[in-house]
């Protein structure tokens, strides 16, 4: 009896050595295999969270109103309900548009993704994306909202990819002052007891001209990120002890913490690996308008 | 527990560990569902079907995150290990020895990984932020491993497929 729990507790063993040395690839097949199986679940309970966030939403603003508005009538409640969701609606369509002038203005290809998680062990500050290399999404390519960079892609499968954000301490970006144009690296802080996520530009020049408020853009070099996003405003700046180098303390311009939609800025090389959804060859396409005036047939 | 009710609490379990955001306070640690569901059967059920089910939590955690592969399922094994070990002596039907359980096993769940991920240098924490972290986790353990465990007795009971500890 004894014998047989000392060779169950080897073979457990041998089974996590074996799956803590897999190959790089063969860990890349198994992780992007169980993620594309779970993503399709995490949209939907994404989806769902937020039409119960909504509802939520709704129905405190209608106890507010009651209680605000106790002699007003059922019917004057359930016109500023509607008065309401109208106004939702605007901002919606607002965001929309803004969103899509943002993707016009933008001269980079953007592959527009939804956030469907987190990291699940809390380790690493990534986001999860629900498009995946299957969308022209690769490893490395910079993620952007219409509030500046978000982070970088570091782990796509076929229908996902997950984003190390800039509050990760391993998630560095070569940045400049737009102000002064001094340059710097910026890398996350993690999350620290009782700390907000921020980044840190470490080692300025004590002499560099850097000062509060002042914008952070990407600088373009090493060609990781395009030159020019916005990553962030310097929040405060320290002396080191003995007078060395100054260190910026940055505050994300975009919300890490709440994020709902990103951009992942794709090359051409990426998306030309993207199948196109053509007609099949043997289809013809009968245009019965024919050729517009001026127009060779 | 029939293997889809398994595979349904896992996916569940990963999926809702992805979803709900990790606790800001107290080292950041995330709401521990998988290890939920693995102590769960290690309390309640075989050893074999423990091992089982940590391998396989471990294989799901791990590709939710950049953790290497299989640094889950160790830290699994050892905190469903512990729960085996103490089952006998510690564990009655009652919650607050549920929630205590869920605090040491989860807390113990975290070292272990916190160990693996700094052998690996994948973490830079200090010991501080590590214990700090483990206490995080130590606190959602006590809350929501009494939880699962309730849901999860309760749909077994439903479905008629409740069978006491083997």
């Amino acid at each position: 009896m004894k014998d047989r729990r000392w060779i169950a507790l080897c073979a457990i063993g041998l089974v996590v050595l074996a799956m803590m040395n897999l190959p790089d690839s063969a860990s890349r097949r198994v992780k992007g295999a169980v993620r594309d199986g779970i993503s399709p679940l995490q949209a939907v309970l994404r989806g769902g969270a937020r039409e119960l966030q909504d509802i939520f939403r709704y129905i405190r603003g209608i106890g507010d109103l009651a209680l605000e508005n106790r002699a007003l009538s059922e019917e004057i409640v359930y016109l500023r309900g509607e008065m309401r969701m109208a106004r939702e609606l605007e901002r919606d369509n607002q965001m929309m548009r803004d969103l899509l002038g943002f993707v016009q203005r933008f001269p980079n290809k953007l592959v527009s993704c939804e956030v469907i998680g987190r990291d699940s062990t809390g380790w690493w500050q990534t986001a999860r994306l629900d498009k995946g290399a299957s969308a022209g999404v690769a490893e490395g390519r910079a993620v952007i909202t219409p509030d500046g960079l978000i982070g970088r892609t570091v782990s796509v499968s076929d229908r996902t990819a997950d984003v190390l954000l800039l509050s990760d301490p391993s998630c560095q970006v070569s940045v400049r002052i737009a102000r002064s144009g001094v340059f710097g690296v910026v890398a996350g802080m993690g999350v620290k007891p009782g700390e907000q996520p921020a980044c840190r530009m470490d080692y300025v020049s004590q002499t560099a001209d850097v000062q509060e408020g002042d914008e952070v853009v990407t600088s373009g070099l090493g060609g990781l990120f395009p030159k020019g996003l916005l990553v962030g405003r310097v929040a405060k700046v320290e002396m080191h002890e003995a007078g060395l180098y100054q260190t910026a303390w940055i505050d994300s311009a975009a919300n890490l913490g709440e994020l709902e939609y990103g951009f992942v800025a794709a090359t051409e090389k990426d998306l030309a690996s993207v199948r196109p959804e053509l007609p099949p060859a043997d289809i013809v396409i009968d245009d019965e308008t024919g050729p517009l005036e001026g127009e060779e047939p | 527990m029939t293997l889809l009710m398994l595979l349904f609490w896992l996916i569940v379990g990963g999926t809702l560990q992805a979803a709900v955001p990790a606790w800001r306070h107290m080292g950041q640690p995330a709401f521990p569902f998988l290890l939920g569901v693995v102590l769960y059967v290690a309390v309640n059920k075989k050893a074999r079907y423990f091992v089982a089910v940590a391998l396989l939590a471990g294989l799901v955690e791990d590709s939710l995150s950049l953790a290497p592969l299989g640094c889950s399922a160790c830290a699994f094994l050892v905190a469903g290990g512990l729960a085996l070990l103490l089952r006998a002596d510690f564990f009655a039907d009652k919650a607050s020895t549920a929630m205590w359980f869920g605090a040491l096993c989860a807390s113990a769940s975290t070292g272990t990984m916190a160990l693996l991920l700094k052998m690996k240098g994948l973490v830079g924490l200090s010991g501080g932020e590590i214990f700090w972290r483990m206490a995080g986790s130590a606190v959602l353990g006590a809350v929501l491993v009494p939880l699962l465990f309730g849901m999860i007795r309760g749909m077994e009971r439903v479905l008629g497929i409740w069978e006491d500890r083997a």
